[in-house]
Parts: structure tokens; sequence; C-alpha cells
């Protein structure tokens, strides 16, 4: 273990063995920083997104419910539960994106979430529902169908961006993890 | 014989150019019963100002609570008349409105809709007229609110509890209104009581009531939220709390 | 990944059940109730005990047939029968008013008596009235 521990000092701080400690990496360095940096101005912005949209909905739960109702794709018992929870679920995924703890975690589930609400949204469009979002609770009921479908994958877009970018760093850190 | 038969075409011509029609005066009438009066009775004159008489198929009203009437079945051409509707106001308040649906042998004038509207007037408005505690609640007092009709003369009212655990309390805010403070001396047991509140120098009474409920329906065991669904339904779920008092 | 997805989707509940339980008095945790002051006669009967079937018609009305169970409280005699009403009523129940037919708005006019001046909540008004009672009883 104490080995392994040396070896992993050695690989790291050499900077013939560690690529990012070579020369032309150190010129990369602020570039790497800026990157760092913007993306987790995304992390906050996107994580801030879902915590707002929790909480709206958090605060109305009957609301929410008869807004999951409406979809017609659960039973009301079931329905009305998920509405009390899927708000709360929204909101820790929201903080861990921007605390970046359960990171990982926290963006797979918002796609899955995110996923859904679009497959549950085109679902309810070919049956003729006339629903609304139920994303930000009623506050985008004025959003047509599409504006909304066209929030959902934009904010399905960057959730995947970051959870593709944040699967690239960890297996950056493995390749150097041995 | 050529005259004749032109005077029977002409004639035949007439007949189909006669015509019948009902002019109606009003068909919407607005009433205004006075506080005292029982029914309110609206008058619906009519004339025929056709060639042809008109006769009424039926005369039907919108409920069993107003009654109307034809002076006539067949109203001759040129005859005027009337159809009375009679609403009976029982212990309605505010405004009613009630149809009267005439129907007549004009092909071009079917069915006429007749509307009486009446605005009832309230010698007192109370509100609200149902108090409640629940078992175990704290006995606070709850208000009732009174006001008097703008024009009324009621300068003080007078309240009385068919139950004498229920007292009560009567304040003058301003002019013609007043708040009823009533308080249950315990909310530990089933209870009720009829107020009936009379305005001073008027033998008209108003009622309220106020009621300890039984003991409410006992809450379920909780149970996770996802298996809720396989558990027998609680009774007496609510679903909103009623709160009737600000 | 998995495991902390499934922390976070266990963390959730804590809150989720707290605020349930917060709010349990102010759900329908079994049945939707509706948007506006109108009932159906399924999603009334869906209410079983829970529910309070209010006749307005006349006496007469009544007399001749009416629901199992109903109340008679009509505005002929809304002083005397009120109380009697009254009586029966819970806040955990749910008001349903009927009279002959839709078009007839005595239903209405109890149901909106009862909401202002009782301030009872859920109170509710049986689509197709009577008649649509019959129809679903054969």
């Amino acid at each position: 273990m104490a080995q392994d521990e040396r070896m992993k000092q050695t690989l790291v701080s050499d900077p013939h063995l560690n690529p990012l400690l070579d020369g032309e990496a150190e010129a990369q360095r602020p570039v790497r920083v800026a990157s760092r940096i913007v993306w987790r101005i995304v992390d906050v912005i996107v994580g801030g997104v879902f915590i707002y949209a929790g909480v709206i909905k958090a605060l109305d739960s009957n609301r929410f419910a008869v807004d999951i109702d409406n979809y017609k794709i659960l039973p009301w018992f079931i329905g009305v539960r998920l509405a009390f929870y899927l708000p709360w679920l929204e909101i820790l995924c929201g903080l861990a994106l921007i605390a970046r703890k359960l990171y990982l975690g926290g963006l797979s589930i918002l796609s899955a979430l995110v996923a859904i609400f679009i497959i549950a949204s085109i679902v309810a469009k070919v049956r003729g529902i006339d629903i609304t979002c139920g994303c930000f609770g009623h506050a985008s009921k004025y959003l047509s169908f599409g504006g909304h479908l066209a929030l959902d994958f934009v904010l399905l877009s960057f959730v995947l961006l970051l959870l593709r970018s944040a699967h690239t760093q960890s297996d950056t850190l493995r390749s150097i993890d041995v | 014989m050529k005259t004749r038969i032109l005077t029977f075409i002409l004639s035949i011509l007439w007949c189909a150019m006669a015509r019948a029609e009902l002019k109606w005066e009003q068909t919407t009438l607005e009433l205004h019963p006075a506080i005292e009066d029982k029914d309110a009775v609206g008058h619906f004159k009519y004339q025929n100002t056709g060639d042809k008489p008109v006769r009424f198929k039926s005369v039907r009203t919108s409920c069993g609570c107003t009654v109307a009437q034809t002076q006539k079945d067949e109203v001759p051409a040129g005859e005027k008349g009337e159809i009375t509707a009679t609403f009976h106001i029982g212990e309605r308040t505010g405004t009613q409105i009630k149809t009267v649906n005439v129907e007549t042998d004009n092909p071009g004038q079917a069915v006429t809709v007749l509307t009486l509207k009446a605005v009832i007037p309230q010698l007192l408005e109370i509100k609200p007229t149902f108090v409640y505690w629940q078992a175990d609640d704290a006995p606070q007092a709850k208000t009732i609110s009174v006001t008097a009709a703008k024009d009324s003369p009621v300068t003080q009212i007078k309240v009385t509890s068919s139950n004498p655990e229920f007292q009560t309390k009567v304040e003058k805010v301003r002019k013609g209104e007043f708040k009823i403070d009533i308080q249950p001396k315990q909310t530990s047991k089933p209870m009720s009581a009829t107020l009936t509140i009379q305005p001073e120098n008027s033998p008209k009474m108003f009622n309220a009531t106020a009621s300890v409920m039984a003991v409410a329906a006992a809450k379920p065991m909780w149970t996770p939220p996802l298996m809720r669904q396989a558990v027998a339904p609680p009774p007496g779920t609510s679903p909103t709390p009623a709160s009737p008092q600000p | 990944m998995a495991r902390q997805a499934l922390l976070l989707i266990a963390l959730a509940f804590v809150p989720a059940i707290g605020e349930a339980i917060y709010f349990r008095d102010r759900v329908s945790w079994q049945t939707p109730v509706p948007a506006s002051e109108l009932v159906t006669v399924d999603l009334a009967r869906g209410w079983g005990t829970n529910a309070i079937w209010v006749d307005a018609r006349t006496d007469e009305e009544f007399q001749r047939d009416h629901i199992p169970g109903a109340t008679l409280l009509n505005e002929d005699r809304w002083n005397e029968l009120l109380p009697q009403f009254l009586a029966q009523w819970s806040p955990d129940k749910k008001v349903v008013v009927y009279c002959s037919t839709e078009s007839c708005n005595l239903a209405l006019e109890v149901a909106r008596r009862l909401r202002n001046e009782a301030q009872l909540k859920d109170v509710f008004v049986l689509q197709g009235g009577w008649e649509e009672w019959l129809k679903t009883k054969e």
C-alpha cells in the first residue's frame, strides 16, 4: 500500500511521467484554469435552475400533483406522492451540482428526470392532452409546447455536457491513479 | 267566374300573408321586493300586433318557486294581455334569476324566454352563519359579523343562544355593523346551539349555528408514501382544512 | 455514480416525507379534488362515506324519491333545514348538492350559500343532477 502511494506520488510529480507537468502543458495551464472556472459557472447556473424549479414545485405540491395528473400517465395516488418527492430530489441534485458533492449521481438523476419530462410531454401532446409543463410549476404555464420542449432540451444538453465533462476529468485522473 | 277565381286566389294569398306576432313590452323585469314581502310579482305585458290570433301552448317556469299565469289561452289579433310571474321568496337571499318559457303556436316565435330578476333585500347580513370548533380545540371565541341593510333603521341587535354552554357577546362596531363573539365553555364533548339574532324593533329573526364537533376521525398510522396503496384507505382523510374563521 | 445517485434518492425522501406529514390534512391522497365546483356521479360516489349528499329540490320531489342518505336542504325552508344539515357535516366531508337537472340552478344556489354564508369548503354540485344519478343507478 505504502509502495503504491510512493509510486503514485512519483507518477504525479515527475514531469517526465506526468504529461500535465511538462513544459508544454504548463503553458496550457491558464486555459485549463479558465475552462474549469467556466464549467463551475455552468454547474452553478444549471444547479440553480433546478433548485429554483424544485422550490417552486415544493411550495405548491397540490398544484404540482394536478399538473402530474394532467399527463394522464400515472394514477392519482402515485402522482400525488411523486408531487411531494420529486421537487426535493431536484433541489438536492441542484445542490449537489453547486457543492460538487455526490456530483455524478446528481447529474445522472437530473438527466434522467429531464429526459422523462420530455418523453412524457411528447406522449401527452400526441394523445392530444393540453398540459401545463409542470417544470417550473405554474410559473411556466404561458410557455407554448414548443417553448417548453426547447427549454427542456437546453437543460438536458447542459446536464449531459456537464456529465461528459465530469467523466472526462475522472478518466484523466484515473489514468494517472495507478 | 273569373272574378270568383281571382277572389279565391287573393283570399288564399291574404291568409298566407297574415301573420301573428306577440310583441312584449319587456322580456326582462328587475324587481326589488320590500324586506317584509313574501312574494315578488312581475307582469310581462304583451300585445298581438299581428293579424292572426296567438295561442299559448305552454308556460313553464325554471323552478317550482315561481308560478306563471296567463290571463287567456288565446290572444286575438290586436289584443293586449299579460303573463303574471309570481316568485315565492321563501328564505332566499341575494339576487335571484328565474325564467318563464312561453311556447306559442306561432312558428316565427315558438318560444319566448321571460326573465325575472329579483333583488332580495336582507335586513341583516350575517357572516358566517356557522362557526365550529373541533373536539379538543382551544375554546376560543369566534366572531360572526352582522351588517344591517343600508337604509334600515337597525341600531341594535339581540342575540340568544339555545344552549347555555355557548356564551355570546354583542358589540356594535359602527352604525349598522355589529359583531357577535361566541365562545363554548368546553370542547371536550360535541354540542351545538342555534343563535337567534333579532334586530331591535323588528319581529324578523335570523339564525346562526355554533357547534363543537364530535371527536375528529382518527388520523391513519403513517405509512411510507409509495406503500400507501397497499393499506386500506383510512376513514375521514381530509383534503383541505375548513377554516371558516378569520 | 450509482451509489451517489442512490444516496441522493434516499436523502430526498427525508424532506419529502416531512412536507407530506405537515400537509397531510390538506391533500387528497386517494382521489383528485375537481378543479371546478362540478363533480361527476362516479367521482362523487368514489368519495364513499366522505361525501354528504344534499338534495336542493322541493319537499315534494324529495319525498317522492331521492339519493339514499341524502339530506334535504332547499331555500324554501333554509333556516329550518340548515341546522339539520350542519349536524351531519364535519370538516373532512365533501358536500355534493344536486337538483333536478343541470339546467336547474337550485343546486348552484344552495352550494353558493353553503360556501358564502356558512363558509364551508369542499362544496360541489352534481353534474347532470338527479337524472344523471338515475342513469348511473341503472
